[in-house]
């Protein structure tokens, strides 16, 4: 009998379907991955399990009982528990005090702190799970708060775990650690239920894997039964497109965007490494790495959003140091970064205002002092039709808008008057299909204008895609640059992202 | 030291005391809600509808324990309709204590000239009168001053020790922390963050009511319309000033009180320095601590922001 | 059908409203019939009475503009009464100091000097949030009782007329006196510095490249540090401005109505002013309404307290319960508002 089984889970949010008739399958003792690109509806699936949204429609049954958890609390009381993609602990209360938060134990509400402290340790010592019980939360690294997250659910003997992209803040060697922890659980019969969209992990730790598209399940199979290729394309739905692209004309006038040993120090912490690049205009740089390696202080200090410590950043020969975020942008370079609803709209604005969040110091736009409303319009008006947003009309706020429309507005007011050069830090992260290639399409169009652009992924499908090199950042250095070339050794990238540098030089020779 | 200085420390002392115990009351109600995450500029609603209620009460049944109830209930009343107004329809905190102010102040003066008319002597009800703890009262100077007074003074002494076990030792005071600093975390490890918060605000209407009762029951013996005068904005001063330490609240209620009595000695003797002089003093030494303070204590996270659970 | 939704749960609470404010008449005993219409005639009664009206709304418009403002860019100003004050103990030293000069430059060099008074106490909070991460809320609230402290104490001693016994200034030159602009009414300039004030806020919040920065400080101030566009000096300025119109609220209600410095010049108008601007949605035009509204409703109650016995606090009670029935709207008309 199956531990745990979901049917036709129905969800939508704002009127669009985040599930669509899911169903979900769990046998006791295995480790089963929740395969899915972003926004396919896995995250929204488990939340539903565990009480923190309520489904449309749908039945749940757990160990055969028909469930419905309202809250968290009802999920952990029947051992289901859940590591959200952003941990949830509490950072001004200890290891300790996270892991016992909302449990009533003996003495409650006066806790015998020692006594659970004991406790702790015996559960996190059984899976070898190190760490310090009495540390603030504050000032733990990322792996060990997962760690904590791990143990929290142990703890309150969570026979289901559910973890939610476990290893995209991890290095490798920290997902090695990771997965024989995994082993050791369901050694022990636990389930383990895995939210991700690396298949590399699903073919090297799961049992079994359920794919999921845009709300749909795909299908569930055994992991050993199928290859890389197959889950990719059940995931994807169709095969990866192959971008053509032309060698690059060097221009021997122009510099391009040029970093000099550039390093970044904030509160003492070492963030960026005397990074040194050279992008020549008409050409793309992709930067591979594990999320959390420095990907956002680097765009951030080429924009000047923060001040590096040291170095220079030139464009076209003139050196950036000094100047403000604004008088690089006058200078011509275009901004995307991955969390546009924070730092690139404001979403309660409407599509005028927003593209003025750039051009409203512009003369262009300015009569004795005011803002020319009409023309900014029709700038608006132009954007729209050039990129083909999808908009009931300009004052709309860009809170109505789709993801892909959001962006699209993005680069049309970035990508305005062909900038020098282009800095995108996850240009495509939460797009459909259609809007990621329109993105791709959009930054080759600017690279054979002469743009010098500037690509950082997570995703390293598209680094490969796009690149004409790739330099691989781990912990704020680059810890290589390559030409991106069919003889390129992927398993070397794989490496150096993991900050492997003399294993991965060994496999070169 | 000489006894004439000591009975003049132990007269202000007294005075101190008595004039902080409002602040007290109210300071710890508001540390406790903040702590939660609601931040509740309407205080000086709750502890006006204390007085009201406690004091009309009273003066109906002559019985000062009712009143005292009454105040409470009172307290509590204004208290949750802004914990429903922030926690239930996710309003902004801020306005909807400031509108409770308004409505509290309007409500209680036009009931009171509904019950009383424009009396021209104020009607009046009794006051707690002063209980000697055996021995205890006998220290010098600290006795008279703590325990020589009436039951405002003991409920808020017991409030403080309360508090400080509440926050500090019990396992209730780190779920209100959670739920104040990372309430989808509170959520996710299985509390109930609404439940909480609508606590926090129960506890302090119950603490904001006593404090206004005090003003009532155990300072005054009537009502007149704004009879607070501003006692609650003081006790948001006193917060901020302790840094919603339940000691920190006592200690500068107690330094707020001291300035007060202080004015009031001033006034009677018509020493010719404005009074306004120390009704300021708290107000510019909370300013000090302000910028003394940047950087080392820090709000709650969630504080002022409402909760939702469904939110994508 | 939504806005029609809308459109209907602001009725309900205006039917609410008006249940509650008969339930209070009822509770004092009067007829109703006879309160509203002493509230009506109160209002519209004669042509003085609709004059009190413009003067009970011009330091409304003025610091609800000021609170408008700091709305705008997310500095939540509960501060204005203080920068009212400020404002008033700008105009009376500058006139008293500059006593010769002529009205034509003393006129504007008070309205300067409040606007300066005001900004300057405004801006002490603003600094500390912008540049600390200190909560506006509770300062702008501590310097309230800071300015007005400050009141008291001058007019007991420096500004203090020496030959009234009552804490209060001498009268103002006349130089620094605004004009009555109405005869045999108190309607004084202050009322035309108000509106002008309002077209000065609109086209610099709603046109200027600066409102601009403003507002989306306000709304998202991460994507404004990532546009270059910086938080610290659009807190800095729109609180400046915030506390500055609430120190012309405090210049023309000394040298248009007062025409001496006491204590007690406002009674809460600072308060009531965020009142309207959330009733006036911190749009200038809204705050003109809404300003004037909350004045109709005070002189109203004046003239049911009169005729009908009705205390005049029924104004705040109904102020309190508007203000929280529209915070509660969307749960209260949840139904109305999202079906279909």
């Amino acid at each position: 009998m199956a531990l745990l089984s979901m049917k036709n889970i129905n969800k939508s949010f704002f009127g669009k379907m985040a599930n669509n008739q899911v169903c979900f399958d769990l046998e006791p003792g295995e480790i089963h991955a929740l395969l899915g690109e972003n926004g396919a509806g896995k995250t929204t699936l488990m939340n539903i399990l565990y009480g923190i949204y309520a489904r449309d429609s749908g039945d749940i049954l757990w160990k055969g009982q028909a469930v419905s958890f309202a809250s968290p609390r009802a999920a952990i009381a029947c051992h289901i528990g859940m590591v959200h993609q952003h941990f949830m602990l509490v950072p001004t209360l200890t290891v300790s005090q996270n892991i016992t938060l909302g449990l009533r134990e003996k003495g409650y509400p006066f806790p015998d702190r020692k006594a659970l402290n004991a406790a702790i340790t015996d559960v996190s010592e059984k899976y070898g799970l190190q760490i310090d019980v009495g540390a603030y939360i504050s000032t733990l690294s990322v792996g060990e708060q997962q760690r904590v997250e791990i143990i929290k659910l142990l703890y309150r003997d969570a026979e289901l775990l559910i973890l939610d992209e476990p290893t995209a803040m991890l290095t490798p060697q920290e997902t090695e650690y990771f997965f024989a922890v995994l082993r050791k659980l369901r050694a022990d019969g636990h389930s383990v239920i895995i939210i991700t969209h690396r298949i590399p992990e699903v073919m090297s730790i799961t049992d079994r894997v359920t794919v999921l598209r845009d709300g749909y399940n795909v299908v569930t199979v055994k992991t050993c039964d199928f290859t890389e290729q197959e889950l990719s394309q059940y995931m994807i739905g169709r095969q990866l497109h192959s971008i053509q692209r032309e060698p690059i004309v060097p221009d021997a006038g122009s510099e391009g965007l040029v970093l000099e040993d550039v390093s970044l120090k904030e509160n003492g912490m070492e963030r960026l490494t005397s990074l040194s690049l050279q992008i020549a205009p008409g050409e793309i740089v992709g930067v591979a790495g594990v999320d959390g390696n420095g990907q956002k202080e680097l765009v951030e200090v080429i924009l000047g959003i923060r001040k590096h410590s040291q170095g220079k950043i030139k464009l076209g020969g003139l050196d950036m140091s000094a100047m403000s975020v604004l008088e690089h942008k006058k200078l011509g370079i275009g901004y995307i970064s991955d969390d546009r609803q924070q730092d690139g709209l404001v979403m309660d604005m409407n599509l005028t205002d927003n593209m003025l969040l750039k051009t409203h110091t512009d003369p262009r736009f300015i009569d004795h002092g005011l803002i020319n409303a009409r023309l900014v319009r029709e700038d608006t008006q132009k954007a729209v039709e050039d990129y083909a947003i999808k908009t009931p009309g300009l004052n709309t706020p860009l809170r109505y808008l789709s993801g892909g429309n959001q962006q699209k507005l993005i680069l049309a007011r970035e990508m305005a008057g062909d900038p020098k050069a282009i800095v995108a830090l996850q240009p495509t992260r939460g797009l459909d299909i259609g809007a990621t290639e329109f993105v791709q399409q959009q930054l080759l169009q600017h690279r054979v204008k002469g743009c010098s652009i500037l690509l950082i992924s997570a995703d390293l499908e598209e680094v490969l895609l796009l690149s004409d090199r790739i330099v691989v950042i781990y912990k704020g250095r680059f810890m290589g640059i390559f030409p991106n070339t069919k003889e390129l050794s992927l398993s070397h990238i794989g490496l150096m992202m993991a900050g492997r540098t003399s294993e991965a030089r060994k496999e070169s020779l | 030291m000489d006894s004439g200085v000591i009975a003049l420390v132990t007269i202000y002392l007294i005075a101190s005391v008595r004039m902080a115990t409002p602040l007290i009351l109210a300071g710890l109600g508001e540390a406790i809600s903040e702590k939660a995450g609601i931040i509740n500029i309407g205080v000086e609603a709750i502890m006006l509808s204390g007085a009201f209620f406690s004091f009309i009460v009273s003066f109906f049944t002559g019985n000062l324990l009712l009143g005292l109830l009454a105040g409470t209930a009172g307290g509590i009343m204004v208290s949750m309709i802004h914990g429903v107004l922030s926690i239930h329809c996710k309003a902004d905190q801020t306005i909807a204590g400031l509108a409770l102010n308004f409505m509290v102040m309007g409500l209680t003066s036009f009931l009171f000239l509904i019950v009383f008319g424009h009396a021209t002597t104020l009607p009046s009800c009794g006051v707690f009168s002063e209980v000697k703890i055996p021995l205890l009262w006998r220290i010098p100077m600290i006795g008279p001053a703590l325990f020589n007074q009436n039951l405002f003074v003991y409920i808020a002494l017991i409030s403080i020790v309360l508090t400080a076990i509440f926050f500090y030792k019990t396992e209730w005071g780190v779920n209100l922390l959670a739920v104040g600093e990372h309430p989808q975390a509170a959520n996710s490890a299985g509390l109930n963050v609404f439940a909480v918060r609508y606590y926090a605000c129960f506890v302090n209407g119950v603490l904001g009511g006593l404090g206004g009762a005090s003003i009532t029951l155990g300072q005054l013996g009537f009502f007149m319309e704004n009879v607070t005068s501003g006692r609650g904005y003081i006790a948001l001063v006193a917060v901020i000033l302790g840094r919603r330490n339940p000691v920190g609240i006592f200690a500068a209620s107690m330094v707020i009180g001291f300035s007060q009595a202080l004015q009031f000695n001033l006034q009677t003797l018509g020493i010719p320095i404005p009074s306004q002089v120390f009704s300021m003093f708290p107000y510019v030494v909370a300013v000090i601590v302000l910028f003394l303070s940047i950087g080392k204590s820090r709000d709650p996270a969630a504080l002022g922001i409402p909760y939702e659970r469904n939110k994508r | 059908m939504k806005r029609f939704g809308k459109l209907l749960s602001f009725l309900g609470i205006a039917v609410l409203t008006l249940l509650i404010t008969i339930l209070l008449i009822r509770l004092v005993g009067s007829s109703v019939d006879q309160a509203f219409s002493s509230f009506l005639s109160g209002i519209f009664g004669s042509f003085y009475s609709v004059s009190e009206v413009m003067v009970k709304a011009t330091p409304l418009i003025l610091t609800g503009l000021g609170v408008a403002v700091g709305s705008r860019s997310g500095f939540i100003n509960i501060g204005a009464e203080g920068q009212l004050y400020m404002g008033a103990i700008a105009v009376t030293c500058i006139a008293f100091w500059l006593n010769d000069l002529p009205a034509i430059v003393m006129i504007p060099l008070v309205i300067l000097g409040g606007f300066v008074f005001g900004g300057v106490w405004s801006v002490i909070p603003g600094f500390l949030k912008a540049r600390f991460g200190i909560s506006e809320v509770i300062t702008t609230l501590m310097f309230n009782y800071i300015a007005i402290s400050i009141v008291g104490i001058l007019v007991r001693t420096l500004l203090k007329d020496p030959s009234n016994s009552l804490p209060m200034s001498s009268f103002l030159p006349d130089s620094a006196t605004l004009p009555v602009i109405l005869s045999s009414t108190r309607l004084h300039a202050g009322f035309l510095v108000a509106l002008i004030s309002v077209v000065l806020v609109w086209l610099l919040v709603w046109k200027t490249p600066a409102g601009y920065e403003m507002r989306a400080v306000g709304l998202n101030p991460r994507a404004c540090k990532c546009s270059g566009i910086s938080v610290y000096k659009n807190i800095i300025r729109s609180s400046l401005i915030s506390g500055g119109l609430a120190g012309i609220a405090g210049v023309c209600e000394v040298a248009g109505l007062h025409h001496k410095l006491l204590e007690g010049i406002s009674p809460g108008y600072g308060y009531i002013a965020i009142i309207v601007a959330l009733l006036g949605k911190n749009h200038p035009v809204g705050v003109v309404i809404s300003a004037l509204g909350i004045a109709a409703l005070q002189v109203g109650s004046l003239g049911m307290q009169r005729a009908a016995g009705v205390p005049t606090s029924i104004s705040s009670i109904i102020m309190g319960v508007v203000v929280l029935l529209i915070l509660a709207r969307k749960s209260i008309f949840r139904r109305l508002l999202t079906d279909e």
